[in-house]
């Protein structure tokens, strides 16, 4: 069996359409940051947010009161069955499945909902906010919006999740009463997010993140949303998901990607689409991809879009499926010039790419790689 | 690497072994506690003592006991900073691979709805000026819900990739079922499934808001329930494909042989009036399994004790089955959320492995709308093949889960 992307949307700090944002990426373009503060603390945070434009066109009653990672990923997710033709109906909401890749989830309703137990007691916590803290509420609310009456997933994990959720999703297709699997990832920004993971030494101040660099400054968190529909036929085939794996300790990364790395590397890949933020991710990513892929270009997003942990995956695998698509790649922005790793400083063109792998190694002691191929 | 083959045997489905379980609960450690616990109908929960409860009209949960717990967990390196939900998964994977030594899972299923909220509950309450920061590294890194499944798989050398999922209140029976499939496709061979939870402030408070919880005792069924208690624990179980199991000369404790699940899209809270969304979930399980209402033996509901929720299964349950014996375990350890459904996986081998059928306690007043066979306060013997658990969760999400007893 082999699973291939039939539709994609994407809801980006850069924009939202699968089409404008590559444009930008291709022009070397990055996200503007936002200044974030929280009322009982000095502190301030950057952050890339999704400009409230790309979320206008959306308005559905199960999304009145819902958080913005719901509306991230309701905006995606009809964007991809939308460019995969796809209508959900009675006679076929049964036979597709919604894997729902997630990391911090509804942050923002939480932290509401929490402030009002600590600040005024259990007595004023809102029974309106509560639902909507809980991780699979954006999955439900997608469902429902868009009628899918059969299995419904939320997947949980760290930045590598989007790509553990297309190995559930190809794990589900092998049930031939599927037709179709909407992957999706989204992702919120609160300021509580950025404080945590400063204080876990991950994050920096302002931009840029500065992928491979010999110092890991740090990344800076955005938020949005990606959306692919799998199904039997499409334009890019998913060659193989691997199921990926896990480390004790950061030190220990570098092991698993390179396992990852070497049971997907053949066929021989054009390029690879990391997941190098500006930490400890960049140095075990270099070491596994040096190692096992030396002639492999490189290329990193993160830079331009920022780290956006639950949505990063379907991000990643988007890029790679445009690259493939458009045969050229974006440029990396902010990186160190001077590595031994094939990197593209200008939009460069690719002419005879024809596999790539997706690499993704999480903060949080995960990590996962898939392959892709087009005809 | 079972990725590397990509085969299906769909028409040729492989059949799927439980050879080893772990559990901790409310009703005790391991799996003989736990029998014992269920023989005896014994009620357990207790006043929550975690954090204050002083506005909550809900003041009690089935809860897991500290001292036990991180006692015995000591040898485990660092083992103070973890969670109790790492603590809880440790223990409960400890009575797997002791009593399975040669299970080496290719991949673990894991549900859970609230993760390591109980650190991120103290770090909220730090920042906002009522504590100390200096653990806060700690409490961050320890409060993402794959953290305690990695943690309990480093315990015992498990190097297995995992999906946790977090359907809300079905997780558990979501992880068991998906592992189920993924043996029975031919897929993998070995997959380790089950659940976590354990009790948050913020959790207790948000159901409590709900007027989900009760200040009552948790009435499952009855006419005068008033709603759930909360619970928490971990259970873990060993999938396997049957033929390889036997090869391997590995006990079998029962079969997995059915799973359903459906989205009812009703509402964020609320099940669908009709109990289309459940009865979906357990049609498909029997399709699944390739059995008939008419063979099931027992049923253990989802049986939250709320209002809505039980009105709905048993219409679902009652238009489905003809008479089939039906509990709530809820009713003696509480509703523990994400590990509900595996520990409740864990109560139908017991049931099926000892021929009995657990009760559901505090039963005085039967409901005439909701027409069941309710195994009410004690435990009764009965020939028992097939068992079927329910969970359904927020946002609509329904499952069903059927095991059968297993006849060499």
């Amino acid at each position: 069996m082999s699973l291939a992307i039939a539709g994609m949307g994407w809801v980006t700090p850069l924009g939202t359409g699968i089409d404008s944002v590559w444009e930008r990426l291709l022009q070397g373009e990055e996200a503007s940051a936002t200044a974030i503060s929280e009322q009982f603390v000095d502190r301030v945070y950057n952050v890339f947010r999704v400009p409230e434009s790309g979320l206008k066109e959306i308005s559905h009653p199960r999304l009145r009161r819902a958080s913005a990672i719901s509306r991230f990923a309701a905006v995606a997710g009809l964007h991809a069955l939308e460019s995969a033709g796809l209508k959900l109906e009675s006679q076929n909401a049964e036979r597709i499945a919604l894997v729902f890749a997630i990391s911090n989830g509804g942050v923002v309703y939480t932290k509401r909902f929490y402030h009002q137990i600590v600040g005024t007691g259990a007595q004023s916590a809102s029974p309106l906010l509560f639902p909507e803290t809980v991780f699979n509420a954006p999955a439900s609310h997608l469902a429902a919006i868009l009628g899918v009456t059969g299995a419904t997933y939320t997947l949980i994990g760290d930045g590598a999740v989007g790509l553990t959720a297309i190995t559930m999703a190809e794990q589900l297709m092998a049930n031939e009463g599927l037709d179709y699997c909407l992957v999706v990832g989204s992702e919120e920004i609160d300021w509580l997010l950025c404080d945590a993971y400063r204080r876990w030494r991950l994050l920096r101040a302002a931009p840029p993140i500065e992928p491979f660099s010999t110092q890991h400054r740090g990344m800076i968190l955005s938020e949005g949303a990606g959306a692919i529909v799998l199904a039997r036929n499409g334009f890019v085939t998913i060659e193989r998901a691997h199921a990926g794996g896990h480390f004790g300790r950061r030190a220990e990364a570098g092991k698993t990607l390179q396992r990852i790395l070497c049971d997907l590397r053949e066929p021989q890949v054009d390029f690879v689409i990391s997941s190098a933020n500006g930490t400890f991710v960049d140095q075990a990513e270099l070491e596994a991809l040096q190692e096992v892929v030396p002639n492999a270009l490189i290329y990193t997003g993160k830079p331009a879009l920022g780290e956006s942990v639950g949505a990063a995956g379907l991000w990643q695998i988007i890029l790679a499926a445009q690259a493939l698509r458009s045969k050229e790649i974006a440029p990396v922005l902010h990186t160190n010039r001077s590595l031994r790793l094939r990197l593209p400083f200008f939009r460069t063109p690719m002419p005879a790419a024809r596999r790539a792998i997706v690499l993704s190694c999480g903060l949080n002691q995960q990590a996962a790689g898939l392959r892709m191929a087009i005809g | 690497m079972a990725q590397t083959d990509r085969r299906e045997s769909t028409n040729n489905p492989a059949r799927v072994a439980v050879t080893a379980a772990g559990v901790i609960s409310p009703l005790g450690f391991g799996l003989a506690e736990t029998l014992d616990s269920l023989r005896s109908a014994r009620d357990c929960v207790t006043p929550v003592m975690r954090f204050s409860v002083t506005q909550c009209r809900c003041k009690t949960a089935g809860q897991v006991s500290d001292s036990r717990l991180l006692a015995g967990n000591s040898q485990i390196p660092r083992s103070g900073r973890l969670h109790r939900a790492s603590h809880m998964m440790i223990q409960a994977l400890q009575e797997l691979v002791t009593r399975q030594p040669g299970f080496e899972p290719e991949l673990t299923v894991i549900g859970t709805t609230s993760g390591g909220m109980s650190y991120g509950e103290r770090y909220y309450r730090s920042l906002n000026g009522a504590g100390d920061l200096r653990k806060a590294p700690t409490w961050i890194a320890n409060y993402p819900a794959q953290k305690p499944v990695i943690d309990a798989q480093t315990a015992f050398g498990i190097s297995a990739p995992c999906h946790v999922i977090a359907n809300a209140c079905a997780s558990g029976t979501n992880a068991i079922g998906h592992a189920f499939e993924c043996v029975r496709s031919g897929r993998y061979q070995r997959v380790l499934a089950g659940g976590y939870d354990a009790l948050a402030e913020m959790v207790f408070v948000g159901f409590d808001s709900l007027q989900a919880s009760t200040p009552d005792k948790c009435r499952p069924f009855d006419r005068q329930r008033s709603g759930m208690v909360l619970g928490e624990g971990a259970a873990v179980l060993a999938l396997e494909n049957l033929e390889l199991a036997r090869k391997r000369a590995a006990p079998v404790l029962a079969e997995i042989i059915g799973y359903g699940i459906s989205t009812d899209n009703f509402h964020i809270t609320q099940p669908e009036p009709s109990g289309i969304g459940a009865r979906q979930a357990m049609e498909r399980a029997l399709t699944s399994a390739h059995v008939s209402a008419a063979d099931v033996d027992y049923i253990n509901a989802h049986g939250t004790a709320t209002l809505f929720n039980d009105a709905t299964e048993g219409k679902a349950i009652s238009a489905l089955f003809n008479g089939v014996p039906v509990s709530s375990t809820k009713s003696m350890m509480g509703h523990s959320l994400g590990a509900a459904g595996a520990i409740e996986a864990i109560v139908c081998l017991l049931a099926l492995q000892h021929q009995f059928l657990p009760a559901n306690i505090n039963f005085t007043v039967p409901d005439e709308n909701v027409d069941l066979d309710i195994i009410a306060n004690e435990p009764r013997s009965a020939a028992v093949s097939i068992a079927l658990s329910n969970s359904f969760g927020f946002g609509g999400t329904n499952a069903s889960l059927i095991m059968r007893k297993f006849e060499a």
